[in-house]
């Protein structure tokens, strides 16, 4: 289910080459996830689960859920999600847990521009999404020498999947696609003393700054003076009957899919959540040549922008608000789904039942921030619901609580790809501040004090609530527990 | 609501201080409330590698040591729940002229107290028990059959679950703040929820003991270590027993869901509070594990994490009544080996705290040994 044609996108694909699947040869095309290259052959069930043995297909896409692990050439528990194809490899759908091959591991040769200790850098930054990429560039501008480390092939975070065009003001990119605001920020970047270190993860942060870093299977020491977390977010899980079922997929994986890969989810999708990421990915959906059964959002009311709900509805997409999804239907993949009205306290009415014949059902409800590695670190941590769960508790300046190590983006609390540029901005020029004591404070605090108010502009208005509350509550905390300004 | 009035207050929600509420309430004292500043397993317990061993050197500890295992063998019909209790063996590695004159001490005072433990060579050891195993450098090993290991976390909750079927209230994240005393004797405990009063205290809180009975005015020779560990991503069983080496510090076995978990004691760790993880563990313990097994060098670790050993003067836990504190019980400075020993322990603490005389004399074990002279240590300490 390959995607032929595409109003916006082209696909630069790899050449065709041959692997085989559980004895099958199939073709694939080199460098694109395993999983995707299966999905193309329309290959869903990746492995059983250990202990019901469950069919799982794949689910979050970036290499974080652990639902879509094979044997790879012998090797259990490969991420298939993220790991390139490569031709001749030997695919297998694993049935519990793995079994380790009885041969002497090979380690991929060492690359001599990675050696294990890479030294110190002044700034390392974590995320070369919107938000770590806005702080190198303010980091950079101000002669700080930045790291910017992000586990994907390319950078760009989130914006290398999204194909529409940004709602926003001008000055933060509005009317472009997210995918060129990308490679808007790295061409920023290109004259800066900054360097970005694609395909690696951090695996870990220890105590005085210490980065530990995973590139080609091979394991990096880095430490640092001072560090961002610019990590993003990950996609929530919806619990209801066969919610693990292959076809079942995140919102992001599903873009992941159409727009980086290429590849069709399915060919009947129902969407679960009506906020902009559910709105705007069920109209890329319909780009893809995918029809979409219908949307589906528990609120009485539709989350996400008008503009963005006018287009589903102008292509005949229902939105079905206070309903919800009972369950899916199905035993080796979705095969349905069953709908239901709910009542204002969320329980579901009986009679209003609905069976839908889809394929895929694709969860859009909202996102967690990656607090993991700041967690690890020590920064004290707070729940508030208007972030979208637990985050490192960060000033105004988005210092967190740990001494040098400062937070931006989604990671700080889910918002937008324009608040995400702002506050790497903000956190960048706070250690800038930080690493160099003779830069000219005024001018320092002039900046600082833009990139605030950017921020409190486009957090105004209603669609800024959440936001506004969220961080509000943050300063709170941070005034009570001492992170700076 | 918590209970404002008790006949016994258990500080502590590890496996010691749950298994002691559920044998108090089994040998009929009910009205018990045990309090837990965290969640359950939030201590050493939640993060210790849940082995249970009974190659010790001394003949008192290889005596708990097979009297705890006789009780793990049976605990899960007893509680009710699995606990993943394997007898998988130990298989103890000795590296140097020191270990392997140490060992055959060892194995001939354990099989004289009819444990069935063997010498094998470095082929014996691959031939009919490890095969994956490097034996480089490998002198012997002592290898016992029935040493076992649990899941740390199943124990503790199916002792609380027990213990709470039979009448014990378990307050959770509640820290116990002060102990109170009149006169010499315990009168209550004071916790963020409020006061306790009880003429019986049991304090069962790891290292955090020792600020406890401070409260109460006594002092309990007791140092907290950082000890490290680690687990991969699961694996189907290739390997039974736990494997440990004193001289290379360092133990791990595979548990039931498949993932291998082990850690090494550095000798050059302070002392002090601190259960963070450290960069240089992550890479030295991979190094020993994949020297030690090489297939090891192609699994993924997913986690780390750091814990605390109470450490004693002679490695020994401290237990029994306190001199001077009358109703005021003590079961700590388990020394890196509480889990093991458990179920015994508890079994014993929880008659003395019921007046009963215990099935086994654990008086040498009191605190009070430490003011009497020099205590002698067991050599068998990871
Ligand atoms: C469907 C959809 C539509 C959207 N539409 C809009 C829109 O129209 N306008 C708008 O303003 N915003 C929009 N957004 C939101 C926007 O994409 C995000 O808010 C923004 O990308 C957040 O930026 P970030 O830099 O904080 O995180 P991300 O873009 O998520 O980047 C974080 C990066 O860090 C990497 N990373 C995480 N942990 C590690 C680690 N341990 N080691 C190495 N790398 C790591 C991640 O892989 C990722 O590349 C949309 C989002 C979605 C999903
Ligand atoms: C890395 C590591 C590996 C280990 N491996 C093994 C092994 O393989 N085999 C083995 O036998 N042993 C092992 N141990 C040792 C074992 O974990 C401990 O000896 C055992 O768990 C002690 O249990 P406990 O109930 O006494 O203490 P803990 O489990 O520490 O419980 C004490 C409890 O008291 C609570 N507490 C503290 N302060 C207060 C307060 N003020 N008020 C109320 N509650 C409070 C704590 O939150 C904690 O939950 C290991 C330990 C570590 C750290």
């Amino acid at each position: 289910m390959r995607i032929r044609q595409h109003p916006i996108l082209e696909f630069e694909k790899g050449p065709l080459i041959e692997f085989e699947h559980d004895g099958r040869k199939l073709t694939g095309h080199e460098g694109e996830s395993i999983a995707a290259a299966l999905h193309a052959a329309g290959v869903r069930v990746l492995r059983h689960s250990i202990r019901l043995d469950r069919p799982r297909g794949f689910f979050c896409a970036i290499g974080r859920c652990s639902s879509c692990l094979m044997t790879v050439d012998g090797v259990p528990n490969v991420m298939t999600c993220v790991t390139p194809l490569k031709a001749g490899m030997r695919i297998e759908t694993q049935t519990g847990k793995g079994i380790i091959p009885d041969v002497r591991f090979t380690h991929p040769p060492a690359d001599p521009d990675y050696p294990r200790d890479l030294g110190n850098v002044p700034l390392a930054i974590v995320g070369a999404g919107p938000a770590g990429l806005s702080a190198a560039i303010a980091a950079g501008r101000l002669g700080v020498e930045c790291v910017v480390i992000d586990e994907n092939a390319v950078p760009g975070g989130q914006l290398i999947k999204q194909t529409h065009m940004f709602f926003g003001s001008k000055e933060h990119h509005a009317r472009v696609r997210g995918i060129d605001i990308g490679e808007i920020l790295l061409k920023e970047i290109e004259d800066l003393p900054v360097s970005v270190i694609t395909g690696t993860t951090v695996l870990g942060l220890y105590a005085d700054r210490v980065l530990a870093l995973l590139r080609n299977d091979r394991f990096h020491r880095l430490t640092s003076d001072s560090i961002i977390l610019a990590t993003g977010a990950s996609e929530n899980m919806l619990a209801f009957p066969n919610s693990d079922l292959p076809g079942v997929y995140g919102a992001g994986a599903v873009q992941t899919l159409m727009n980086v890969d290429g590849v069709a989810p399915g060919k009947r999708v129902l969407m679960i959540g009506a906020g902009n990421i559910g709105l705007i990915v069920s109209y890329q959906l319909l780009q893809a040549g995918v029809e979409v059964a219908a949307v589906v959002e528990g609120l009485p009311e539709i989350g996400g922008y008008h503009v963005h709900a006018a287009k589903v509805v102008r292509a005949g997409v229902p939105i079905l608000t206070s309903h919800t999804i009972l369950r899916a239907l199905g035993t080796e993949h979705v095969e349905g789904a069953v709908i239901s009205q709910i009542d204002p306290q969320w329980c579901p009415i009986e009679g209003t039942e609905v069976e839908l014949d889809v394929d895929t059902i694709c969860l859009a409800v909202g996102l967690t921030p990656n607090c993991e590695l700041g967690s690890q670190l020590g920064c004290e941590e707070a729940f508030v619901a208007e972030l979208g769960g637990r985050v490192s508790i960060h000033g105004a300046g988005l210092a967190t609580t740990v001494e040098g190590v400062y937070i931006a983006g989604d990671a700080s609390g889910i918002e937008e790809a324009s608040t995400a540029m702002l506050e790497g901005r903000l956190a960048g020029l706070s250690a800038a501040g930080r690493l160099l004591p003779d830069l000219d404070r005024n001018e320092l605090a002039r900046l600082k004090k833009e990139a605030s108010e950017g921020l409190r502009t486009l957090r105004a208005g209603p669609f800024g609530e959440h936001a506004r509350a969220g961080k509000r509550k943050m300063l709170e905390l941070a005034g009570v527990r001492g992170g700076d300004s | 609501m918590m209970k404002s009035r008790a006949e016994c207050v258990i500080i502590g929600g590890g496996v010691v201080g749950t298994a002691i509420a559920y044998y108090l309430a089994k040998g009929g004292m009910t009205d018990c409330v045990l309090v837990e500043a965290d969640y359950l397993s939030s201590g050493a317990t939640g993060r210790c590698g849940g082995g249970i061993r009974q190659q010790w050197s001394t003949e008192a500890n290889t005596r708990l040591a097979i009297e705890s295992v006789r009780e793990f063998s049976s605990l899960e019909d007893e509680l009710g729940a699995d606990i993943e209790f394997l007898q998988g063996g130990y298989l103890i590695l000795a590296y140097t002229d020191e270990d392997v004159a140490q060992f055959e001490k060892n194995v001939a005072l354990q099989q004289g107290l009819g444990l069935d433990v063997s010498i094998l060579t470095p082929d014996e050891i691959t031939e009919r028990v490890v095969p994956q195993l490097n034996t480089d450098g490998v002198r012997m090993a002592t290898y016992c059959p029935s040493d076992a290991s649990a899941n740390p976390f199943l124990t503790t909750t199916a002792y609380a679950n027990a213990a709470r079927r039979l009448g014990v209230e378990i307050e959770l994240f509640t820290p116990v703040t002060r102990v109170l005393t009149e006169h010499g004797k315990v009168t209550g405990v004071e916790t963020s929820k409020g006061t306790i009063s009880t003429p019986l205290v049991v304090n069962v809180a790891g290292s955090h003991s020792v600020p406890i009975a401070a409260t109460a005015g006594v002092n309990l020779p007791i140092t907290p270590y950082r000890r490290q560990i680690l687990v991969t991503e699961p694996l189907e069983r290739f390997f039974h027993p736990m494997i440990i080496s004193f001289s290379l510090g360092i133990y791990f076995r595979q548990v039931r869901h498949g993932s291998v978990i082990g850690g090494f004691g550095d000798p050059d760790e302070p002392a002090g509070f601190n259960q963070t993880s450290s960069l240089e563990f992550l890479t030295t313990m991979s190094s020993k594990l994949a020297f030690l097994m090489p297939r090891l060098r192609s699994v993924k670790i997913v986690r780390q994490w750091g814990g605390m050993y109470d450490l004693t003067p002679d490695a020994q836990p401290i237990l029994g009544e306190t001199d001077g504190v009358e109703g005021f019980f003590q079961a700590s400075g388990f020394s890196g080996h509480g889990f093991m020993i458990a179920p015994k322990v508890a079994m014993l603490v929880a008659q003395v705290v019921a007046g009963q005389k215990p099935d086994l004399d654990i008086s040498r074990l009191n605190a009070r040994r430490f003011a009497e002279g020099p205590v002698t240590t067991d050599r068998s300490v990871v």
